[in-house]
């Protein structure tokens, strides 16, 4: 198992913010998280890349447990966090944020292969190379955030929110690219309030409200529940 | 249509306001006198001859009229000149309505020097250059709209010679040698570039101290020793952009470790000065080591006031009665002894100068190596977002640890070298004022260059020395400066530049910039 997180529980001091949470990413899967804003989606995520720690329970990847490493040992295993709200860094140039992006990484001509790879991928982001992150479109910063993950070459992309504040047509792209990533073989975890859009291109999902999973199972299935069609997608629109 | 006349009369109403604000506190005066003593003259009254005061309205005009003629931006050098021109007039005409105003002042000898204290008799002569009011007002208009129409020509002029720079042969000279370095490749360009830079400074550094008087030494020591400050302090605001207030306590910890191995009092124990100084540094890289352990939950403004305190605690520690046997309390250590070399004192003014362009030269080697290196990206990464920096893989907690010592080790040399040229240190010199100055001048001069440092350390200790003759303006010239650069130049005098990269493929090849292009 790529990922398995068995009956965690995280706090923000008092407030039990993760209630046993288990659940479990294959190779090569794309697995979503759903659910309502505070429910625990991104404090889940940051509980995996060890930004935050659980109270109790347990996190292992490949066997390997990982609950209580720092976030720079969880990025060196090839467990890569893409924050929510494209958390780029607003004053430096595209090119730095890909090499901080690589920052695990000390090989030169292998920073420079995987920059090639993601200039190829994602050609606006070479014609921008030069220009402060902060300056591009919502759109081009969700792309420069997610090509900075891959710059870790990561074997678990850890997306968070990857649609929020972008236009539909720009939505529809950015989930285009997750696909593709994830069909070269990255598998992929991915929060998201737009549960439609998350389901549509995901294997698995999970449903989780406030702090506990209430629903589990294939995407197909999910997107067919009754329970998850009258609270995440519109009522009878599904 | 409305553009061409009315902003460069907006402008000048501007510099008219500016004219007469200068002239009510005197500041007219003051460059005058300047000017003077720069001329050579001697100038024994508080008023500087008539001539000068005019210089300066002269100055006033051109510059207004240089600002008018840039801001309408013509291609023609008529134009220029009918922007500056008009520009001048209207700063004039508000001069005149002033001077009318004080010349009727002048002329009924009514005194008013309980609101307006420099407007004296004498004074008000001297803005009226001694003529009739009503005379002397209009040569004030006549002098503004003349300097702004010639500011208004030499915007243009200069405008039209960056065009044909091919006419001049100065130009034209500079023109051949910029195309001659253009033909070397890049690397060995900006190698001599640095070669060349290295080679000035260190010319200027071998002997202008030799040249300038111990005074004068004793100043520029202390613009280095806060050049070494502040590219500590850069190293933990600029780069890893943590706020931090108490920057002065390391200094005060390598001053006093300076001041405790080399005194007489209290303990005598004269290690010399280099085993101190190195002391001294590891002694603050210490203390920068242990105040981060606790600092590193904290971001922002909690930061910046817990550091404060820290400062202050230093402060009031080394003042307390309670240590005035460990570190001579608020009466400080006195008779610190100097530096020797080879057996020979090295403790002259000029000594010292050397010794500290040695440091400064040292510290900006350290600072630019880490600045581009891992660790320099790293810090960058931190001050532009602790999350997404984490997120990258990069160890925040060391780093921010790394940049708190190494920071904490420059004041620490700093501080030493202070101690021990002073020959004294105490508590007062370690106050919060003089952690805000260090933090003032790296953003006066922009944060996270060394170029910016330097130049914000000259501006905030070099010119107040310089300006000092005029004790009473130099708060006011300083805050104006202050003014003025943060609406100019609101990133400091020298802001950042991010580097420009080329994919591989265009750094191999010289015509792969078409290529990838197309």
């Amino acid at each position: 198992m790529i990922l398995e997180i068995e009956n965690i529980n995280v706090h923000y001091g008092a407030i039990h913010a993760l209630k046993d949470v288990s659940f479990h990413l294959a190779e090569g899967e794309i697995v979503s998280l759903i659910g309502a804003n505070g429910a625990g989606k991104s404090t889940n995520l940051n509980t995996i890349s060890g930004i935050l720690h659980p109270t109790s329970g347990k996190i292992t990847s490949f066997g390997e447990e990982i609950t209580h490493a720092a976030p720079q040992t969880i990025v060196r295993k090839g467990i890569v966090q893409v924050p929510e709200g494209r958390k780029i860094f607003p004053s430096m140039s595209v090119w730095e944020n890909l090499e901080l992006g690589a920052y695990t990484q000390t090989n030169r001509a292998e920073i420079n292969e995987r920059m090639q790879a993601i200039f190829q991928r994602f050609p606006r982001l070479k014609e921008r190379r030069n220009q402060p992150g902060g300056t591009l479109s919502g759109g081009e910063q969700q792309m420069l955030a997610i090509a900075r993950g891959l710059m870790a070459k990561p074997r678990v992309l850890l997306l968070d929110e990857p649609s929020m504040g972008l236009a539909p047509l720009m939505v529809e792209q950015i989930f285009e690219i997750i696909r593709e990533i994830n069909q070269e073989g990255t598998s992929i975890l991915l929060v998201e309030q737009n549960a439609l859009m998350a389901l549509s291109i995901s294997d698995r999902g999970y449903v989780l409200d406030t702090g506990k999973i209430v629903l589990g199972g294939a995407a197909d299935e999910l997107l067919h529940n009754p329970m998850v069609i009258d609270a995440y997608l519109g009522g009878n629109n599904g | 249509m409305k553009k061409t006349y009315f902003q460069p009369i907006q402008i000048g109403f501007i510099f008219g306001a500016v004219n007469v604000f200068l002239v009510l506190i005197g500041f007219n005066a003051m460059v005058a006198s300047l000017l003077a003593k720069a001329l050579g003259e001697q100038v024994l009254t508080a008023l500087p001859p008539f001539p000068y005061l005019a210089a300066f309205t002269i100055l006033l005009g051109l510059w207004c009229g240089i600002a008018a003629a840039r801001k309408s931006s013509r291609a023609r050098i008529a134009g220029n000149v009918l922007a500056g021109w008009l520009s001048g007039l209207a700063a004039g005409s508000v001069t005149f309505v002033f001077c009318v105003g004080i010349g009727w002042l002048l002329s009924n000898k009514i005194d008013i020097r309980n609101y307006l204290t420099v407007l004296s008799f004498d004074f008000i002569n001297g803005v009226l250059m001694g003529l009739p009011p009503l005379v002397g007002a209009l040569a004030n208009l006549g002098i503004l709209a003349a300097a702004g129409a010639v500011g208004g020509l030499l915007y243009g002029f200069i405008q039209s010679s960056k065009v044909k720079q091919i006419n001049q042969p100065i130009l034209a000279l500079t023109c051949s040698t910029t195309e001659k370095l253009k033909r070397l490749d890049h690397g060995r360009r900006r190698l001599a570039f640095q070669i060349l830079g290295v080679a000035i400074a260190g010319a200027v550094v071998i002997f202008l101290p030799l040249n300038w008087g111990s005074y004068w030494n004793y100043v520029a020591g202390t613009v280095g020793l806060y050049v070494i400050l502040g590219l500590g302090l850069n190293l933990i605001v600029g780069l890893s952009g943590q706020l931090v207030l108490g920057y002065i306590a390391f200094f005060a910890i390598g001053a006093y470790t300076m001041a405790l191995l080399n005194s007489p009092l209290p303990y005598n124990l004269m290690w010399g000065f280099w085993p101190a100084l190195v002391l001294g540094v590891i002694f603050a890289a210490l203390a920068g080591l242990l105040l981060g352990l606790p600092l590193m939950r904290l971001r922002g403004d909690y930061l910046a006031i817990v550091t404060l305190g820290f400062g202050e605690i230093i402060r009031i520690l080394l003042k307390s009665d309670v240590l005035t046997d460990f570190s001579g309390g608020p009466r400080g250590i006195q008779n610190i002894s100097g530096p020797t070399l080879f057996g020979r004192p090295f403790n002259s003014d000029i000594d010292f100068m050397y010794l500290i362009a040695i440091s400064v030269a040292l510290a900006a080697f350290v600072y630019n190596r880490l600045q581009h290196s891992r660790p320099g990206r790293a810090w960058l990464s931190i001050r532009e977002d602790e999350t997404a920096a984490r997120a990258c893989g990069v160890n925040t907690t060391r780093y921010k640890l790394l940049a708190l010592a190494l920071g904490a080790a420059f004041a620490g040399l700093a501080g030493a070298i202070y101690a021990s040229r002073n020959q004294f240190t105490g508590p007062e010199e370690h106050s919060l004022m003089a952690s805000i100055n260090v933090l003032s001048l790296i953003i006066v001069g922009g944060l996270g260059n060394i170029p910016g440092t330097i130049l914000g350390a000259f501006a905030l200790k070099g010119l107040p020395e310089i300006l000092r003759e005029f004790s009473n303006y130099r708060l006011l010239t300083f805050g104006a400066l202050l003014v003025v650069m943060m609406l100019s130049r609101p990133e400091g005098l020298i802001p950042s530049k991010r580097p420009k990269y080329k994919t591989p493929q265009e750094a191999d090849g010289r015509n792969a910039e078409e290529k990838n292009v197309s």
